[in-house]
């Protein structure tokens, strides 16, 4: 066997990468989803200055490269701040905060899709601001932003990918490395790219399954 | 007591509220009057806290609605009901009911589902308690509107051109279930077009125009030559609406 054939191993390899793209994605997920909804409900609130703040960060991280926040995560922020920046550590910090990003933007507007005039009864029936949210704009607004948060799911797992350039093994990196062994590109992309593509469908499918549950009430299903 | 006292609201340079005093004691219908745009929503959106005051006071029994710690014990003893139903689409019925007396008066679920059964039953929508609005006609969704503000027991009844968005037979079910509760004595402060019903059920009208209160008076004397009809914009509001 010359050093350049597959081997076994080499599936191994690629489920490894799919372990480590699949767990940056699952974590800045989460991460992302409880930043971006706490970042919805202080506008919801009207906080002073904490608004426009967060407008701000979400402004930069929106309208920039992942790459380049990437960059300065890992490469810029440990000399200026003199600490030590892992190669997971930036990727985790720098993907939560772009998908954190967008969930913002897809919570605020979810959170205005909702009737004015249902919130006004619920307002003149004596219920707080927090009772609002809770019981009148909550369900209906994860409903409604169910079928968006999906598709940035779907993107935000393909971007993952980025992480490989500062050197997190994930998939992409198994890939490149492979790739540079074996010299058949065509071959380990199509099977990287097919991994990422079972990745990313099961994830909108899930997303599917969870929007028609939500929406299970809703009379309309559209022309 | 419902008492509104020199109320003052503007929007922009556009006062549509000026100087407006009223009180409404308890168990009496005042029905509001006016043609579009002359404030009649607007007050009551005043008294429920909805708009805030630019002017004036409002108290519902002496809690001030402009005072965020009294705004709450006010709106227990209002209930609003709505032109355009503004019901919570994705709640039953029942739970549309049941919201705000659990939430709001923190009474136990059990005890305030079986009010809200009632209350639909009364009202002929026993078997659609647990149909959401979308599933409703008019007429029904505003049965439920009217449900749902009765469920906490207000002492007064803020009813918005409730039957603006119906047809004549929907608008015709509703009324019957505002007579019966002008019968029973609810306190309600009406606002509406349908003049002849208003005659028929209220204590005493008021006339607003141009967010002035330029009469308030008790009913058959509204109704009379020497009374309502002796103002020359009353007659004529009343002439137009008995042709349309």
């Amino acid at each position: 066997m010359r050093y350049a054939d597959f081997t076994p191993y080499d599936l191994v390899l690629l489920a490894q990468g799919l372990g480590v793209t699949l767990w940056v994605f699952l974590v800045t997920t989460a991460i992302g989803l409880v930043i971006g909804l706490a970042w919805g409900i202080i506008r919801f609130y009207r906080v002073p200055l904490a608004t426009p703040a967060i407008d701000f960060v979400s402004e930069f991280l929106k309208n920039s490269p992942v790459l380049v926040q990437l960059f300065l995560v890992y490469f810029g922020v440990p000399g200026l701040m003199h600490v030590d920046m892992t190669p997971v550590f930036a990727a985790t910090i720098t993907l939560s905060a772009n998908t954190a990003a967008f969930i913002y933007v897809i919570v605020v507007s979810a959170i205005e899709s909702v009737g004015r005039d249902q919130i006004e009864a619920a307002r003149a029936f004596g219920l707080s601001r927090w009772q609002v949210l809770r019981h009148i704009i909550a369900p209906q607004a994860i409903a409604f932003s169910a079928g968006p948060l999906t598709a940035l799911l779907v993107n935000q797992l393909q971007v993952t990918s980025l992480i490989s350039v500062i050197g997190v093994m994930d998939l992409a990196k198994i890939g490149a490395n492979l790739n540079l062994r074996t010299l058949k590109p065509f071959v380990v992309w199509t099977v990287v790219g097919a991994l990422y593509y079972v990745a990313a469908k099961l994830v909108a499918l899930a997303g599917a399954r969870i929007e028609a549950r939500l929406r299970a009430h809703a009379v309309f299903r559209g022309l | 007591m419902l008492k509104v006292e020199n109320v003052v609201k503007a929007f922009g340079s556009l006062t549509v509220l000026d100087g407006v005093s009223l009180a409404v004691h308890p168990g009496e219908v005042v029905t509001i009057l006016g043609s579009s745009g002359s404030g009649k929503s607007t007050l009551i959106r005043c008294i429920n806290g909805i708009e805030t005051l630019d002017g004036g006071h409002i108290t519902v029994d002496d809690f001030d609605v402009s005072k965020p710690r009294e705004l709450a014990e006010a709106r227990k003893r209002s209930g609003t009901v709505f032109q355009l139903f503004n019901l919570y689409p994705h709640m039953t019925a029942l739970s549309n009911i049941t919201l705000a007396p659990i939430e709001v008066l923190k009474r136990p679920r059990a005890e305030v589902e079986a009010e809200g059964r009632a209350l639909l039953a009364s009202v002929g929508l026993a078997d659609k308690i647990d149909v959401y609005p979308a599933q409703l006609s008019g007429g029904q969704r505003q049965r439920v509107g009217i449900c749902r503000a009765l469920a906490m027991k207000p002492r007064y009844l803020l009813l918005d051109e409730v039957t603006s968005a119906l047809d004549p037979e929907m608008t015709s079910e509703v009324l019957d279930i505002l007579a019966k509760l002008a019968r029973e004595g609810t306190t309600m402060v009406f606002v509406t077009h349908e003049i002849e019903f208003a005659r028929r059920i209220s204590h005493r009208i008021v006339f607003l125009e141009k967010g002035k209160l330029i009469t308030d008076l008790a009913t058959a004397e509204f109704f009379s030559a020497e009374g309502g009809l002796a103002l020359p914009r009353v007659a004529q509001f009343l002439s137009k609406m008995q042709k349309a």
